[in-house]
């Protein structure tokens, strides 16, 4: 299996784009990387780069040591999806499976086999007769993933693979992916731009912004230390509050959050930390999660309701902090009432806020807690 | 209620696609089938030159006189022959060429205009500009030839020998349809499945093969059978460069039946001949498509 | 073609009413004769008021454009010119309109013509139909500096033990085509065209007689299985092949002038408007080296007419043009300028004399020229004989055979229009 590395890997283009900018990337032997970002920040490029089919303007790109830039693709023996499918429109499904397979002369009988179990696998076994043409999206792409699986290639190199897939199956895809990748200890590069994709799948997730790498790192560090506003308000779904704020010395020489009307004291753990923030403005980031509803104990926080969602397992509420314009949201229990309007008192669970800098957008290093149990 | 309602609004609708179509059938129907249903007619009758009425009713007649005519039937294997000839090589070269032009990074319109050159001259100054090159004793080809020690070759006072000069000057005004056909259909083709069979570790030659070939099949069929219904109907270049001869080696069958009508004056034979053609026309392109369509 | 004449027919309704009787329409060939008509008709412009429109084409387009104008009742063409290939079956099918009336009343004297023109592109079966207009009756061009050296007539005396001369008999050409022919050096005594069909027919036709041969009978039964005949179709075999510059066998006329023209040839049998062209220093490198010379026993005769077509929009101001074409002198103008002459007239007009020393040699050709048979059916005859003569030379076909086949047709197609039973 592949160890992949990219040192400072950028693509540009022809008119002064820079798709990828100077991209550092190891990818383990055996790791299924996500690679996270908004449209356009590049993902698909790296990918490309990766397999061979597109070239490096400058950078390295190792493979199991090897320096393979100039690599044909057919050398570096990847497998990859392709964000726009690419089946072969002239062919049926089981060949489109079974061609790459054709051109490393497996013989007929072993091709039959593998498609037939790669089929089974991705529930397309009826479609095996027909062409792309005659399939839905979500079919298309399914049979473009299992043109990869089919194959037992040194690295998988998927494309957003499970974006046209509906909810159900997108996650039937997951488990199974993750099976595979367990299985076969395959290395795997997985694009998306689902923050849930990412958190579920990936051992590590790479978020990138512009060309360029903001943060690696497992799952869940990045979404409990996110290094910037950008990662903070990329990563989960509704993301972090991000909140102008100040922070002030408080009775007792502590010190405490400027947030609109409201003054929240900071917890012991991170006085140290944020010494240097004393008096100066920063973004307070507090994810929906961490305000609570009737928890008297916490500092509390009192915002206008201008919405009420109720989706399933929780209510997101969406009001206005007092003397604040930015709107926050919080996860509720599912019993939480409001009408929009209403006043409502939320408790903030300090231990996990971040602050950060607003000139430079990076979060200011503080002590990691964990998660626990906040106190009510 | 609405299986009721079906049929009526299906008969409505097509009755109003009918309407809509209608102009274009009509003018469609003036320009194509009349004058097939006077060439028809005109196959029919004792219809010359000299009595250009239709009141000779002879039935197939004129039918039988064109198949029973050994002048015919030589015409008839000499364009087999020649349409064989001109439509595979000019294609294997088109092809050739249409994928180097694929390959052509910069400069691609100056190949273009070269290769579209021949094809706007008319095939009569190709003809006749070929006539002079090819002068046995003063053409500049055997002058050429002569310089590396080739004798003069008697490029169309022998039979076999004007048959191939044909081809070859076909070839040379021609060809380029061909390219420009396959490079347009070339350019046409989706990337993705390219990217897809590097990917997956194809050569040159297996894309070539897989990818390029299968989906160029419709235009590849397109093209063939365009150039081969104009293979069929060459005749300026006959009348020009060879008459046919020398003996009737080049005496290919739109320019016999050009001289039936107009050397001969038998408009009737000379039409049942075209109708005789145009059905090979016809079983030919519909032959191509099936084959076409069963493999694809 | 049917909307083609219907275009015309409209275009025509409309055109007369502006223009009558001050525009006519001709249609001609490309060749030097039409350029030296376009030379002088601003003269009959000027003396008439009458505009005159000559539209011209090639000669393989001219048959396609006329006809659909002719079978019209109102045509596009007032005056049309006729090759001689065309009479029997624009005659047949009644396209001409009769000028008999016409010459009685304006007392055109057409006696000035030459007898054997008159016959070909004038009158058929004693009614006029036209009004002889050039002449491209074939003869034998050769090298006459060649011809003249006193080492090569004495060469030629020892070897054949007759003179060299400009021959008079078939033989003595024939030896000297022998003769001169090198073909290390590259000089050919002969260049021959033997493209299809009409080049060949045509020149062969020239062998036939030379031979003593006929196309027909006096009952129009054909002659065409002759011994004369297969002498004169071997006799053309052998000149391509033993003789000639390689490729003859395909050549057209302007290929084989062309090889003469270079020197490369001691003789072409060719239509006689060529020998002006050999000294034309800008085609020739023969020039002033090249005659014209009657075939022995004669040659074939060629010609075009005027003619005024049924179809005519305006007979009386086409035959108001053909009066003035054809008078004295205006063919004596044409003929200065190179045409090719049809009357006495012209033939014996001094200063003409003078200028075109080789009248007289074109006057003995026309005197003992041949008749291609003219009837319906003869650019079927023409088509024929190409295609038979052709695959003899190539020898797909003896000399008996391609003879034979030809007498079949011909002997078809003169039952066909009732010439023979
Ligand atoms: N051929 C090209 N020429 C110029 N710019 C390009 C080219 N291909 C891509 N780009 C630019 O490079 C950037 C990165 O593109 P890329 O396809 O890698 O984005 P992505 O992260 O995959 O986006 P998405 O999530 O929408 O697929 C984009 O801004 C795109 O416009
Ligand atoms: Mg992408």
């Amino acid at each position: 299996m592949a160890h992949i590395v990219l040192d400072k890997v950028t693509k540009s283009y022809a008119g002064g784009v820079t798709a990828v900018d100077a991209v550092d990337l190891e990818i383990r032997d055996g790791e299924l990387m996500v690679l996270l970002g908004p449209s356009g920040c590049g993902k698909s490029t790296t990918l490309r780069m990766i397999a061979g089919l597109e070239t490096i303007s400058s950078g390295d790109l190792y493979i199991d040591g090897e320096r393979v830039n100039e690599k044909d693709p057919r050398d570096r023996d990847l497998a990859i999806v392709f964000q726009n499918y690419a089946l072969y429109p002239h062919m049926n499904v089981a060949r489109n499976l079974g061609f790459g397979l054709k051109l490393r002369r497996v013989p007929p009988a072993e091709i039959e086999r593998r498609v037939q179990e790669t089929a089974r696998m991705l529930g397309i076994e009826a479609l095996l007769k027909r062409r792309p043409a005659q399939l839905s999206g979500g079919q298309r792409q399914r049979v473009a993933l299992g043109r990869a699986l089919v194959r037992q290639p040194r690295g998988f190199l998927l494309d957003e693979p499970l974006s046209n897939l509906d909810a159900q199956l997108r996650t039937t895809m997951r488990l199974e992916l993750i099976k595979l990748h367990r299985q076969l200890g395959a290395t795997i590069i997985h694009v998306t731009h689902d923050q849930l994709e990412a958190m579920t799948m990936g051992e590590r997730i790479c978020i990138m912004d512009g060309g360029k790498v903001v943060q690696v790192g497992p799952p869940a560090d990045v979404y409990r230390n996110p290094a910037s506003l950008f990662v903070a308000g990329f990563l989960a779904s509704p993301p972090m509050n991000l909140l102008p704020a100040a922070v002030v010395g408080s009775d007792g020489g502590g010190l405490a959050v400027r947030v609109g009307a409201t003054t929240l004291p900071l917890p012991e753990e991170y006085l140290q930390a944020y010494a240097g923030c004393r008096d100066r403005s920063v973004v307070l980031g507090v994810r929906p999660e961490d305000l609570h509803e009737a928890a008297p104990a916490l500092p509390q926080i009192t915002v206008a309701a201008n919405a009420v969602e109720m989706v399933g397992p929780e209510v997101i509420l969406v009001g206005t902090p007092e003397g604040l314009e930015t709107e926050a949201s919080a996860r509720l229990s599912r019993a939480f009432r409001a009408e929009p309007g209403d006043r409502i008192s939320l408790g903030v669970d300090m231990r996990q806020i971040h602050l950060f800098d607003p000139a430079t957008g990076l979060a200011v290093p503080r002590p990691d807690l964990g998660f626990e149990p906040h106190r009510r | 209620m609405s299986a009721l309602f079906a049929p009526t609004l299906a008969a409505r609708d097509r009755r109003f696609g009918y309407a809509m179509a209608a102009p274009a059938i009509v003018v469609l129907a003036a320009i194509i089938l009349a004058p097939v249903a006077l060439a028809l007619a005109t196959s029919l009758f004792d219809y010359t030159l000299m009595n250009m009425t239709f009141d000779r009713f002879i039935g197939f007649d004129n039918f039988v006189a064109a198949l029973s005519s050994s002048e015919f039937a030589n015409s008839m294997v000499v364009t087999t022959l020649f349409v064989i000839a001109v439509v595979a090589l000019e294609f294997v070269i088109g092809f050739v060429v249409a994928l180097m032009l694929t390959t052509v990074k910069r400069g691609k319109n100056i190949y273009y205009l070269i290769l579209l050159i021949p094809l706007l001259i008319n095939p009569v100054v190709v003809g006749l500009i070929w006539r002079m090159l090819l002068h046995p004793t003063l053409g500049i080809v055997n002058w050429l030839l002569g310089g590396i020690g080739v004798p003069d070759i008697d490029w169309l006072g022998h039979p076999g020998t004007a048959f191939w000069t044909v081809v070859l000057v076909d070839i040379w005004h021609q060809v380029s349809f061909m390219a420009v056909l396959l490079t347009a259909g070339l350019s046409a083709l989706p990337t993705e499945p390219y990217e897809a069979a590097r990917a997956e570790g194809a050569g040159t030659l297996q894309t070539f093969w897989y990818i390029t070939l299968p989906l160029m099949k419709p235009v590849i069929a397109v093209t063939l059978l365009i150039r081969l219904i104009f293979a069929i109907k060459t005749y300026d270049l006959i009348y020009i460069m060879t008459r046919g001869g020398p003996g009737d080696a080049t005496d290919l069958i739109s320019y016999y039946i050009y001289r039936s009508a107009f050397a001969r004056l038998n408009l009737g034979e000379a039409a049942a001949m075209a109708i005789l053609l145009m059905v090979i026309v016809i079983v030919l392109t519909l032959a191509l498509f099936r084959t076409m369509r069963a493999r694809g | 073609m049917r909307v083609n004449m219907l275009l015309a027919a409209t275009a025509l309704v409309a055109v007369p009413m502006l223009a009558h009787g001050q525009t006519i329409s001709i249609l001609m060939e490309s060749v030097p004769d039409t350029r030296f008509v376009q030379e002088v008709v601003p003269q009959f412009t000027e003396a008439t008021g009458i505009e005159v429109d000559i539209e011209v084409v090639n000669y393989a387009e001219m048959h396609a454009k006329l006809v659909p104008q002719l079978v019209a009742p109102e045509g596009s063409y007032d005056v049309i010119v006729v090759d001689f290939y065309w009479v029997g079956e624009f005659i047949k099918a009644g396209w001409l309109q009769p000028l008999d009336d016409r010459i009685a009343e304006s007392g055109f004297d057409t006696s000035v013509y030459v007898p054997v023109l008159f016959d070909l592109v004038g009158q058929v079966d004693g009614t006029t139909y036209m009004l002889p207009f050039y002449n491209y009756a074939m003869g034998l061009t050769y090298r006459k500096d060649l011809l003249e050296d006193p080492e090569n007539q004495a060469a030629f005396e020892a070897r054949y033990g007759m003179p060299l001369r400009v021959p008079e008999t078939w033989e003595e050409y024939k030896n000297q085509v022998a003769f001169f022919t090198d073909r290390e050096a590259g000089f050919y005594g002969v260049v021959n065209q033997g493209l299809r069909p009409d080049p060949i027919a045509m020149e062969w036709s020239n062998y036939l007689f030379a031979n003593g041969g006929q196309f027909h009978d006096e009952n129009w039964n054909p002659t065409l299985t002759t011994p004369e005949a297969v002498q004169a179709l071997e006799d053309y075999k052998m000149m391509i092949s033993e003789y000639g510059p390689v490729g003859a066998a395909s050549f057209g006329f302007d290929e084989a002038f062309n090889v003469a023209a270079q020197g490369q040839a001691y003789s072409y049998l060719t239509y006689n408007m060529f020998r002006t062209a050999y000294d034309d220093p800008e085609i020739s490198a023969v020039v002033g080296k090249m005659e014209l010379a009657p075939v022995p026993n004669g040659g074939l005769n060629g010609a075009w007419g005027w003619a005024i077509p049924v179809s005519s929009p305006d007979p009386d101001a086409a035959w108001q043009f053909l009066q003035w074409i054809e008078s004295p002198e205006i063919a004596r103008q044409r003929a200065m300028l190179g045409g090719s002459p049809t009357r006495f007239d012209v033939f014996d007009d001094p200063e003409l004399n003078a200028t075109y020393p080789y009248y007289p040699a074109l006057r003995a050709l026309l005197d003992t020229a041949h008749n291609f048979p003219v009837f319906t059916y003869t650019p079927e005859l023409v088509d024929i004989m190409g295609r038979e003569l052709s695959l003899a030379v190539v020898g797909d076909k003896t000399s008996e055979e391609a003879l034979a086949a030809i007498q079949e047709e011909f002997t078809e197609l003169a039952r066909r229009d009732g010439k023979i039973e």
